[in-house]
């Protein structure tokens, strides 16, 4: 009995430092990226009941409808393809102001028009643009305060789609271009008036550790772009962020070495942007297997010790879980069956058994380069102890061929063609749920394709997500049934959020078929190519009493 | 209206017979794609779609696919080619393209593994060798300060300093002392009412509000700022181009004046 109190309330005190109540604040529910709220309004008992209560269309459709909303204080912010940028009423659906960012006459677009989100704070709301702007806008007006040119796009060939972290007065944010030939980096800026403080470099330069792990000028080309949203840990002061894959994505012969950091996560000091520590998932990659996706922040007892651990899916299909204080290996377990570019992870967190791309000879890889997961987010769950992530089983046929990079211009090292049926089974998706030390499988939701739109998790026993024919549905958190669904026309990408105004709980949903990733889909289900795009968000609440 | 554009055009591709071209110009055209249109975000090997449009199993207008190819699609992902290939290379290319309206969607070719030797990169005819110092260290990305955070040059860099072609009046024999040592007639010290304090230059002003290149930091900031927040507008200032170029050794400098000398007589 004491044993279950106190395991509660480690759950209520998680629940305080980790959960989302009435506002959505962060791209990822709170800095700590568990996309798990503590509103129980909505449970797995009502939740059949949800009905919509309004929606809100961006009117450019063009690469889906990517982005988690943000709300705070009763405004949800809202990015589409394009950088248009909305404020809207949370509780009505009633558009308070909107931002058209404009590009340049004529600007090339690399990799999509799509943004993945914006960060609020201090009256402020920030985005990065696809010609490589952070901005910042009023929250109360739209009005644009300042802008800066984090370098030019037609140089780096590189832009900005993820969501910035916003914490004590800082926005940073990291940048693609890790399929060009370019050096990636983070940059932290001051909320206020715009002005860099600080940078850190993925790939180190001449005279710094780690130099060495590069060979010739290929650190000035090796990709390492962080196009993902990093987390925060407020009592350490670190912010974590996973760096992508190195350039040439399947081809690493004239950059011999570990190439750091690319590949891995990096703890930085909040106030100066210096390397606390690193943890390299994959040594010299040739797979395109960024570690670019969420680190979970988890307080859990590993063998009866409690520790502050980090989880960290990457696109190799592999999840690796550290002590975020220090980098130590602590576990690391596979999210799908079709893995075959290594045979296993070691107990200090090496690869085993590497299977490499080769140089004019086709091979099959399995996860496909899309991913074993894409950059979806999972959630976590402090109620159930469960981690909630999609995964994909496909495979593909890759060639890899030597390339010389030229500054800005795509740098891939080889082809691929997915494959139409994988090593094992049939090729699909599925959304599972994990213990995240173990890997241990509680229940597994299939479906006939990836499944590409986030997770959220709440208090009441729900996980929810949405798949690419458009249905938006909960399930139930402990086994996995579903429970409700909703149609919404078209496919889902973005992060679906909850919060309150006025005490009434809501369920919001982005809803907008789209993205590099879906895209491949068409490979293996030629039928995917005709899946209708969209960009809307959708809302639900129950019934109100009474009315 | 014009992201509708390659929708719009797709139906239209007249259904005209394709010239198929010759078996060498399909094979020179498959080596190409390979190497520049299949890879990574474009269009898949054998054109069977990866993150952009299926090319395979569909018939295109000739004159459109050249048209496309050599000015790319605005605003898209699709890039202009016609800076980088040949007129030849753009032509094999559609050959190359236009046979593959006969294959099947769903079955792919393995045309990489076909010609796995990496066709050399063109180069863009971007600075003559002896010019070709200047350039690099003009827009060299490895260093903090560099002269394209703030000049626009040979259609790069940001246009927040002046037009540096313009820059004549300058004997060649003082421009490393005028780079290290002048100082922008441009640049003003903002004073805002918060207190904050900034070299600054201002990029338009109206009765309401003043957007102004905050110098502080690099790259420099594009401040919104509202005529209520600024105190004031002065032409004494502290700032000197030298700290915009406090990276650069002084033979360093001579390469790139001498590059930027070379650009401003292309013209």
């Amino acid at each position: 009995m004491f044993r279950l109190a106190a395991l509660f309330a480690a759950a209520m005190l998680y629940g305080q430092d980790g959960a989302t109540r009435e506002n959505w604040p962060h791209y990822g529910g709170q800095t700590n990226a568990w996309r798990y709220s503590a509103l129980e309004q909505v449970n797995a008992s009502n939740v059949n009941r949800l009905v919509p209560v309004w929606s809100f269309q961006t009117g450019d459709a063009d690469g889906g409808l990517q982005a988690t909303p943000i709300v705070v204080d009763g405004v949800m912010y809202l990015s589409s393809s394009h950088n248009r940028i909305f404020a809207i009423d949370a509780a009505t659906g009633r558009e308070l102001w909107s931002y058209y960012f404009a590009l340049p006459k004529g600007f090339t677009i690399f990799y999509g028009p799509w943004n993945r989100g914006v960060a609020v704070a201090d009256g402020r709301v920030f985005f990065g643009t696809l010609d490589n702007h952070v901005v910042a806008l009023d929250a109360r007006t739209g009005r644009e305060l300042w802008k800066v040119n984090v370098e030019d796009a037609a140089q780096c060939g590189c832009n900005i789609t993820a969501a910035p972290l916003v914490v004590k007065g800082k926005v940073i944010v990291g940048v693609t271009g890790g399929d060009s030939a370019h050096r990636g980096y983070i940059n932290a800026f001051d909320s206020k008036t715009g002005r860099r403080l600080w940078r850190f470099w993925t790939i180190p330069g001449p005279g710094e550790p780690g130099h060495d792990s590069w060979t010739g000028d290929s650190w000035k080309f090796g990709g390492g772009a962080v196009w993902m949203t990093g987390s925060y840990d407020a009592n350490l002061n670190l912010t974590y962020w996973s760096v992508g894959n190195p350039a040439a994505d399947f081809w690493g012969g004239n950059r011999k070495g570990n190439n750091l950091y690319t590949d891995s996560v990096v703890a930085l000091d909040l106030d100066t942007g210096k390397l606390k520590w690193h943890f390299q998932q994959v040594p010299h990659d040739v797979w395109d297997w960024d570690t670019a996706y969420e680190n979970v922040l988890l307080d859990l007892p590993v063998a009866g010790v409690p520790r502050k651990l980090l989880l960290n899916v990457n696109k190799g299909g592999y999840t690796f879980v550290v002590d975020r204080t220090n980098g130590a290996f602590v576990a690391a377990w596979p999210l799908v069956k079709n893995l075959n570019w290594i045979t296993g992870v070691g107990p200090k967190g090496e690869l085993l058994g590497r299977n490499e791309p080769v140089v004019g000879k086709s091979k099959i890889i399995c996860p496909s380069i899309g991913g074993g997961r894409s950059w979806n987010q999972g959630a976590w769950s402090p109620r159930t102890g469960l981690f909630y992530s999609t995964g994909i089983e496909w495979c593909e046929d890759v060639v890899a061929v030597p390339e010389t990079p030229k500054e800005g211009q795509v740098y891939f090292g080889g082809t691929f063609k997915l494959t139409h049926k994988p090593l094992k089974g049939e090729a699909g998706g599925h959304l599972g749920a994990y213990d995240p030390i173990s890997g241990k499988r509680a229940w597994q939701y299939e479906y006939k394709y990836p499944l590409l739109a986030s997770v959220l998790a709440t208090a009441g026993d729900i996980v929810f997500t949405g798949d690419a024919d458009g249905f938006f549905f909960a399930l139930d958190a402990r086994t996995g049934k579903k429970l409700w669904n909703y149609q919404t026309g078209s496919g889902h990408r973005g992060g679906s959020i909850t919060y309150t105004v006025n005490g009434r709980q809501y369920i919001a949903t982005p809803s907008g078929w789209g993205s590099a990733v879906a895209g491949l889909l068409p490979q293996i289900w030629p039928e995917t190519e005709k899946l209708r795009g969209g960009s809307a968000v959708f809302v639900f609440a129950l019934p109100e009493l009474g009315k | 209206m014009r992201l509708l554009l390659p929708l719009l055009v797709l139906p239209h591709m007249l259904a005209q017979q394709p010239s198929l071209g010759t078996s060498a110009s399909v094979a020179r055209g498959d080596k190409l794609f390979a190497q520049g249109c299949a890879v990574g975000y474009c269009h898949g090997a054998g054109g069977s779609a990866a993150r952009s449009p299926r090319l395979r199993g569909r018939t295109f207008d000739r004159d459109y696919l050249l048209k496309v190819i050599r000015n790319g699609i605005p605003n898209t992902a699709m890039p202009a080619w016609g800076d980088r290939l040949t007129d030849t290379d753009i032509d094999d290319i559609a050959d190359y393209i236009q046979s593959l309206a006969t294959a099947p969607a769903a079955v792919m070719g393995n045309s990489a593994a076909e010609s796995p030797s990496a066709v050399p990169a063109e180069k863009s005819a971007e600075a003559p060798e002896e010019h070709r110092q200047g350039r690099d260290l003009f827009f060299d990305a490895a260093k903090e300060a560099r002269c394209a955070v703030c000049h626009r040059l040979d259609g790069f860099g940001a246009s927040i300093g002046p037009d540096v072609t313009k820059v004549t009046a300058i004997a060649v024999s003082d421009a490393v002392q005028v780079l290290r040592y002048g100082r922008p007639r441009t640049v003003r010290t903002i004073i805002l009412h918060d207190g904050d304090r900034f070299p600054g230059i201002v990029l338009d002003r109206t009765s309401a509000a003043s957007r102004i290149f905050d110098l502080t930091s690099n790259p420099p900031v594009l401040r919104n700022l509202l005529a209520s927040e600024i105190q004031s507008i002065q032409r004494q200032t502290n700032w000197r181009h030298g700290s915009a170029v406090r990276g650069y050794a002084p033979e360093e400098l001579q390469a790139i004046w001498d590059y930027i000398r070379f650009v401003a007589g292309k013209k």
